[in-house]
């Protein structure tokens, strides 16, 4: 209560300073980014005390500080923020990376991948179906052509199953967590996210061959977005193993620079940037005996960039374009939810997975952000007008997902016993085994 | 290359050298690192290699901005007021003289020459003669870190940490005071602030946000969390005053100083200060390298000019301070040597009034302040090994069979920063090497 009433306060002086100001120097942005830090850390305390996931404290900071609601922080703030977003993802994803030992993937990789397929399938089949079956109330597709229907059908369903590894991995860095409901979830969100890009990248030509788009869409072979990231993650991360070796200071600075690294790296050589810092944090991990001290390091230096990324998150919602659309988004992510139930279910008793797990690991695939966000402005950039009304749409359940996600997963993770401290031990004996 | 690709590599492998390389150079040979990360930004910057175009220095002014406020942060860090009045008000009778003697001679010389050197009346050319004043009275604190090193804290030692402590508070006050002086009045306001508001609204967001942001850290502990609202507090402290077109230094230093005395948590404080401040130093470095565009040689004689007053003025004003206290032959006639060296404050203050679009001769101060941080940073620890060698030989003459063993008059503070006492980085802008004056040596204090 404290710090809202000091954060109204600081809101209210800066609210009194804009008149006598003027760009330039990165004040503004400046100012917005310090009133997001401050306004998520509030919120995020205040969720933490309801017993809420701290990320859904900074997402609705994000929304409230941002250009939907109050306006603190302008959408051209939010835009000039964005690299510290792609940053955010940088870490997340190589600490996504270093969560993997190959020791757990070759014994789990079996099992992970028949839940992942399974609930993948269920999800594109049901989504797809629902896009299609609702063609006549979506203003989307009220006057499109069948062939129009079944390539925008197509497209939303591919995108529209994603998962979050920035989601997971925060909620699991933020509760501690790591026993067989944990390790499950971020098993199937990690290799959910490679098949997902491949099913973007088949679903793109074909929409493409139904419906011509407007402009083309950034023409990379799929299999160098894929193939180079892992080549040049495996790269990346060996040079990183080399210097935990050799030098092994400043881990911290040393962690957010490779961060860095990866983001322009994977720009220049066009290479998906999660996959390629997901794979130098693996290679890292499992190459160095000391890649546990980076992965605490990175540990460290996650937290206020999990604040950072889930604020920008939040801001970017649009709530004029959300609240219309929520009559048509949460059916679609009821069906999408009952679908990750049944998909899992489903994939879990193939790979025979414990009751336990089985029941609750549906939770934690619920939530949705980055990657989906980025596929949706390539479906925008290639559709013109009828792309925008996909990626709102999109965006629309992604906002929905992205809020219920964390909550429903923390949820998972009490049922299965990992939020106790007991369940901390069991997975701090477990790492300590690894 | 991708420049941003470019800057990344650069700051990482200058990091790297400053811990492998200059550490070792530090520690044998007494050299500070720094200038290096000044060179190399020049090198790279758009007027030599142009590796960093114009506009990627551009798009990293936010960052500059924070840099500049971290850096005021981290010098107010250093006063918490228990440990300030248990020094000898001597100390800072000598510190405060010195300091403000040097912007005055400085500041009066720059005036004329500038006067002279462009035909301007002395009136045109005040701004950037008070500015240059403001970084003639910075130094760097980092020489006098390594000398600690070697040989403990004689009383020398400790009167040379708090000039440098207040060398920095005079050079950010008499900073923030001339950008509000200067301040251009802001497009479509019924009245636009006047020098003496614009000075108060800059003295309001250190003393208000310090206030408000000890109120919103409350008891926090906890490393990563004190982090986010410390690192939200100084962006936003910084944000606010650079879109305010104030200097960020003066704010944050005020933030800086209310924290640490009404936050039980300080030491956690100067802690997570003290952990950023290096590598923004790197960073600043490289910035204000790349910033540098210099004017076809009409740079070169202020510059000259400048290094040339500044040192006559240091040395002066020490000696003068020194005899006004009645201890100038205990510390002998060139102490004020030990001051010359310039480092991370005087470049802060440059790149501060280099990036102010309202600064005039922008160039020409921030090539001085260059021009003199790379002639003096690289052998300051040289010459404050000298001075203090020099007092030690004197006060071994005068009192007999003692030895000054650096240890133990119980005038210091004992608290200072957290970090360690500058390995040889030119980086401390004071949260170490500062107020920190623990120990004192021998009982023949000055």
């Amino acid at each position: 209560m404290r710090r809202a009433l000091v954060l109204a306060l600081l809101l209210a002086g800066v609210r009194l300073i804009l008149p006598l100001g003027a760009q330039g120097q990165g004040g503004e942005v400046l100012v917005a980014f310090g009133l997001l830090i401050l306004g998520a850390y509030t919120v995020g305390e205040i969720a933490s005390a309801v017993r809420l996931p701290k990320i859904v404290g900074y997402l609705v900071a994000g929304l409230i500080f941002g250009p939907s609601v109050l306006g603190a922080v302008s959408a051209q703030s939010v835009q000039r923020l964005q690299p510290v977003s792609q940053l955010a993802v940088s870490v997340i994803a190589f600490l996504a990376g270093a969560e993997l030992r190959w020791r757990d993937v070759r014994v789990d990789g079996p099992a992970l991948l028949k839940i992942m397929a399974t609930e993948l399938a269920v999800g594109f089949v049901a989504l797809f179906g629902t896009i299609v079956a609702l063609r006549g109330s979506l203003p989307l597709l009220a006057h499109e052509p069948p062939a129009g229907v079944l390539a925008f059908a197509l497209l939303f369903a591919s995108i529209a199953i994603v998962h979050s590894p920035a989601v997971t991995l925060a909620l699991l860095t933020e509760t501690g967590a790591r026993g067989p409901v944990a390790r499950t979830v971020l098993g199937v969100v990690l290799l959910a996210d490679v098949a997902v890009v491949l099913l973007f990248s088949a679903a793109l030509p074909i929409a493409r061959a139904l419906v011509p788009p407007v402009a083309a869409p950034q023409s990379v072979s799929v299999f160098w977005e894929i193939g180079g990231a892992i080549l040049i993650g495996a790269v990346l991360g060996g040079g990183v193993a080399s210097y935990l070796r050799f030098i092994g200071k400043e881990l911290v600075l040393f962690a957010v620079l490779i961060a860095f690294f990866g983001v322009q790296i994977a720009e220049l050589a066009h290479v998906e940037l999660l996959l390629t810092m997901l794979t130098a944090g693996f290679v890292t991990e499992n190459l160095s005996r000391h890649g546990d001290k980076l992965r605490h390091a990175m540990e460290r230096s996650a937290a206020p960039i999990f604040v950072v990324f889930f604020a920008l998150s939040g801001a970017h919602i649009e709530v004029a374009s959300v609240v219309p659309l929520l009559p048509f988004v949460l059916p679609i992510a009821a069906v999408r939810a009952a679908a990750i139930w049944v998909g899992t279910r489903l994939g879990a008793g193939w790979a025979g997975t414990p009751p336990a797990v089985r029941r609750v690991v549906w939770m934690g695939l619920i939530s949705q952000a980055g990657v989906a966000i980025g596929l949706a402005s390539v479906v925008a950039t290639a559709y013109g007008e009828a792309g925008r009304r996909l990626q709102v749409l999109l965006l629309s359940l992604i906002a929905v997902n992205e809020t219920i996600g964390p909550v429903l997963f923390r949820r998972a993770l009490q049922a299965g016993g990992e939020l106790t401290p007991e369940g901390r031990r069991v997975r701090g004996r477990a790492v300590a085994a690894h | 290359m991708n420049a941003a690709l470019v800057l990344i590599i650069l700051i990482a492998g200058a990091y790297l050298a400053a811990h492998v390389a200059s550490g070792w150079l530090a520690r044998r040979f007494l050299i500070v690192s720094g200038a290096e990360y000044l060179l190399l930004g020049i090198l790279l910057g758009p007027h030599v290699s142009r590796l960093i175009t114009p506009g990627v220095v551009g798009s990293f002014a936010a960052f500059m901005t924070l840099a500049l406020g971290w850096v005021g942060a981290v010098v107010g860090a250093q006063f918490y007021v228990p440990d300030v009045i248990r020094i000898r008000g001597l100390y800072y009778r000598v510190a405060f003289v010195e300091a403000i003697l040097v912007f005055v001679l400085v500041s009066a010389a720059m005036a004329g020459i500038f006067s002279w050197f462009f035909g301007l009346p002395v009136t045109n050319v005040a701004q950037p003669a008070l500015a240059l004043g403001a970084i003639a009275v910075g130094s760097a604190p980092s020489g006098i870190g390594i000398v600690t090193e070697r040989v403990g804290r004689p009383p020398i030692v400790q009167l040379l940490q708090v000039a440098t402590a207040i060398d920095a508070v005079v050079a950010i006050v008499a900073f923030g005071l001339l950008v509000s002086i200067m301040h251009a009045p802001p497009a479509g306001v019924v009245r636009a602030p006047t020098p003496t508001e614009w000075a108060v609204i800059s003295i309001g967001i250190g003393l208000v946000g310090g206030a408000l942001f000890h109120l919103f850290l409350g008891e926090e502990r906890s490393g990563d969390r004190l982090f986010i609202a410390l690192a939200g507090a100084i962006i936003l402290a910084s944000g606010a005053a650079a879109y305010l077109r104030l200097s960020p230094l003066l704010p944050t230093m005020l933030i800086g100083m209310v924290l640490v005395n009404t936050s039980r948590n300080r030491d956690a404080i100067r802690q997570v200060l003290s952990k950023v401040e290096r590598p923004l130093y790197f960073v600043l470095l490289i910035f204000a390298g790349t910033a540098w565009t210099p004017a076809p040689r009409e740079w070169i004689l202020p510059a000259v000019a400048f290094i040339v007053v500044r040192a006559a003025a240091q040395l002066g004003a020490a000696y003068a301070s020194a005899e006004a206290a009645g201890v100038r032959k205990l510390l002998g006639a060139g102490w004020g040597r030990a001051l010359l060296g310039q480092g991370g404050l005087a470049i802060a203050i440059a790149l501060n009034y280099r990036i102010d679009a309202n600064s005039f001769l922008a160039n020409i101060v921030f090539s001085s302040a260059i021009a003199s941080v790379l002639l003096t940073d690289v052998l300051s620890a040289r010459v404050v090994a000298s001075v203090v060698e020099a007092y030690r030989k004197r006060v071994a003459v005068r009192l007999p069979g003692r030895r000054d063993r650096g240890a133990g008059t119980g005038v210091g503070s004992g608290t200072g920063g957290s970090a360690d006492a500058g390995a040889g980085t030119a980086g401390d802008t004071g949260a170490d090497a500062g107020a920190r004056s623990g120990a004192g040596g021998a009982q023949e204090t000055p």
